[in-house]
């Protein structure tokens, strides 16, 4: 690929991920997730996916709820205060809903050392968290099954080392995380596939320097030169990003500091149909695959409620939105 | 006389109490964030408010609704990432307090907010513990905040997401006292509904060490929403809010009503 121009249509967001592959999704439960992506991998159908991130939100809750994945890893996979992960939630509490789906229990300071050493390709980093906690439970390891049969999942989940270089505290090794793929949504990216954040990085470098292959959207794509001054600002190098897709709105209905708050009206909408297989489908054969194209779902979200939730220039959030969504009020 | 004001917000003005000025503190979504804002504004205006998404040393203006809200970072100085705040400040036991809330608790102050029932075939799945292991883990003291009922105060949790005093020993066969394990600090307080438990310094068990007496909430009440046998013969009656506190915490902290639900 020319490394001064990554620049790719969304529809070939697709082509870039595999069955089967272990996918990180960058930012944070209801903030900056790659939804615009995460749609595409819905369209093409894609199966098996592994979900990692640190932590999920609706854009994992919604990839499991359309049968896109059989496993995910992480601390937390949500929606905050707007309510709970009802596809996640199913796969467990009613067995014949699991259809094989497997989740593994971390945490949010173990998931940043482990993306951490998968950037540094070492294979796994020690840590004072976890002793104590049934989250390193043998008998309660969500992928006890898979441990050495599934080439994507660590042989083992860990392994205590007494310290020989200091004061011989039992320490906890942890696996790394190798991400097949990484997707994140930023703010601005060059053409080079230089990443622009602001807000908050999150784990957004380290998984990209970690991932196979990274595709960063972002609300604007910029000539290179124009990341050149204040570079200081920049998150991610283009060298650690192999494609670039122009996509405003591209985390809706998550929200994006600077840009749009989270959509009150989408979580509303879709926590409602989550609750049931039937209701889920119907609403991603509505939402998703009915328009057909993430242009498509902007114009469905409609342009007055997209202006609802863009930022105050100054605040960097709406300070309009309501977020009590027993109290929303209807937007045409 | 009837009171001018609820349990909810009792517990949130008992827990903003806990925590002391110039302080460094993690504060977890949900309730917390609630009580830890308001003694920002209240007797802490020095406190260091940590998120362990990115914000440190926050000072938001409006609300956020999780730990990543760009309400967070409203002119912050630093924007680190989790591992930063996790891994480094908090690893190298540079927290003072951690604040959190969950769906279990039990005698030893183990926390659990992953699942209720087997953990392989749960009767309800939650979200997941997010940050919330680790800051039990190694803060230098932890301040747990929930409602008061009896299928949370339980006997022993159903999964140890944070560890309390007592929990498993590193052959996760048997459970041990945490400094076995290599832990910081402990659980300081659990701040509910009811009252303010605390942690014997002995025998490291929950006891009652205030109850919402104003209210109207007894001794009696505490014993009969707490699953296990719980020490209530030190408890005393705690002070009501002042009106700084819930004029501060109406107006100011939560005036939509997101969390506090008004």
């Amino acid at each position: 690929m020319d490394r001064r121009q990554k620049r790719i249509p969304i529809e070939r967001v697709s082509e870039f991920v595999q069955d089967g592959d272990c996918v990180w999704l960058g930012g944070w439960t209801v903030v900056r997730k790659p939804f615009a992506m995460a749609y595409e991998l819905i369209r093409a159908g894609k199966k098996n996916l592994h979900l990692v991130n640190n932590p999920g939100g609706p854009e994992t809750d919604l990839l499991i709820g359309c049968g896109c994945a059989s496993k995910s890893e992480t601390n937390y996979i949500g929606h905050e205060l707007f309510g709970h992960p009802y596809n996640f939630r199913r796969r467990f509490e009613q067995p014949e809903s699991n259809k094989g789906f497997r989740h593994d229990d971390w945490t949010v300071a173990t998931g940043s050392l482990r993306i951490m050493a998968g950037a540094m390709g070492i294979p796994f980093i020690p840590t004072r968290f976890l002793r104590g906690s049934d989250i390193l439970n043998p008998e309660m390891d969500g992928f006890r099954d898979l441990r050495g049969v599934d080439p994507k999942v660590p042989k083992r989940k860990f392994m205590m080392l007494k310290d020989p270089f200091w004061e011989g505290e039992e320490v906890v090794l942890i696996p790394s995380i190798r991400p097949d793929v990484c997707l994140i949504h930023a703010q601005e990216a060059g053409e080079d596939g230089t990443v622009r954040i602001t807000g908050g990085v999150f784990l957004d470098y380290y998984a990209a320097v970690a991932a196979k292959v990274t595709i960063v959207s972002a609300e604007k794509i910029v000539p290179k030169r124009a990341l050149e001054t204040t570079r200081e600002e920049n998150a991610i190098p283009g060298e650690a990003v192999d494609a670039v897709v122009e996509a405003p709105f591209g985390a809706h209905p998550t929200a994006v500091h600077g840009c749009y708050d989270n959509d009150p009206w989408w979580f509303r909408d879709y926590l409602k149909a989550s609750k049931s297989e039937e209701t889920m489908q119907k609403w991603a054969d509505e939402w998703i695959f009915e328009p057909g194209s993430f242009k498509g779902y902007l114009e469905k979200v409609g342009s007055s409620r997209l202006a609802k939730i863009t930022a105050d220039p100054k605040l960097l959030y709406s300070a309009t939105i309501k977020r009590r969504l027993d109290k929303l009020e209807e937007v045409n | 006389m009837a009171s001018n004001y609820s349990r909810l917000e009792m517990m949130v003005v008992a827990a903003s109490r806990l925590l002391r000025n110039g302080e460094r503190v993690l504060v977890g979504t949900g309730i917390p964030l609630v009580a830890a804002i308001l003694a920002k504004k209240t007797h802490a205006r020095d406190m260091v408010m940590m998120m362990e998404a990115v914000a440190f040393d926050s000072n938001p203006e409006a609300l956020p609704f999780c730990v990543a809200d760009p309400r967070a970072v409203y002119r912050t100085t630093w924007t680190p990432t989790s591992a930063e705040v996790m891994g480094h400040f908090l690893q190298s036991g540079k927290i003072d307090v951690g604040f959190l809330g969950g769906a279990q608790v039990d005698r030893y102050g183990n926390l659990n907010s992953t699942c209720i029932g087997p953990y392989h075939r749960p009767e309800k799945r939650f979200e997941g513990s997010g940050g919330a292991s680790d800051i039990a883990s190694l803060a230098k003291r932890t301040i747990i905040i929930m409602n008061h009922e009896k299928r949370r105060f339980v006997d022993r949790v159903d999964y140890i997401s944070s560890p309390g005093w007592k929990c498993r020993a590193l052959d996760w066969k048997s459970d041990t006292m945490r400094a076995n394990v290599g832990l910081n600090g402990g659980p300081y307080a659990v701040v509910s509904t009811l009252g303010v438990m605390k942690f014997d310094e002995q025998s490291k068990e929950m006891y009652a060490d205030t109850y919402y007496d104003d209210l109207g909430v007894s001794i009696g009440d505490i014993r009969g929403m707490t699953e296990f046998e719980i020490d209530v013969s030190r408890a005393r009656p705690m002070a009501p809010p002042l009106p700084e506190e819930l004029g501060v915490l109406r107006e100011k902290v939560d005036p939509e009503g997101i969390y506090m639900r008004y």
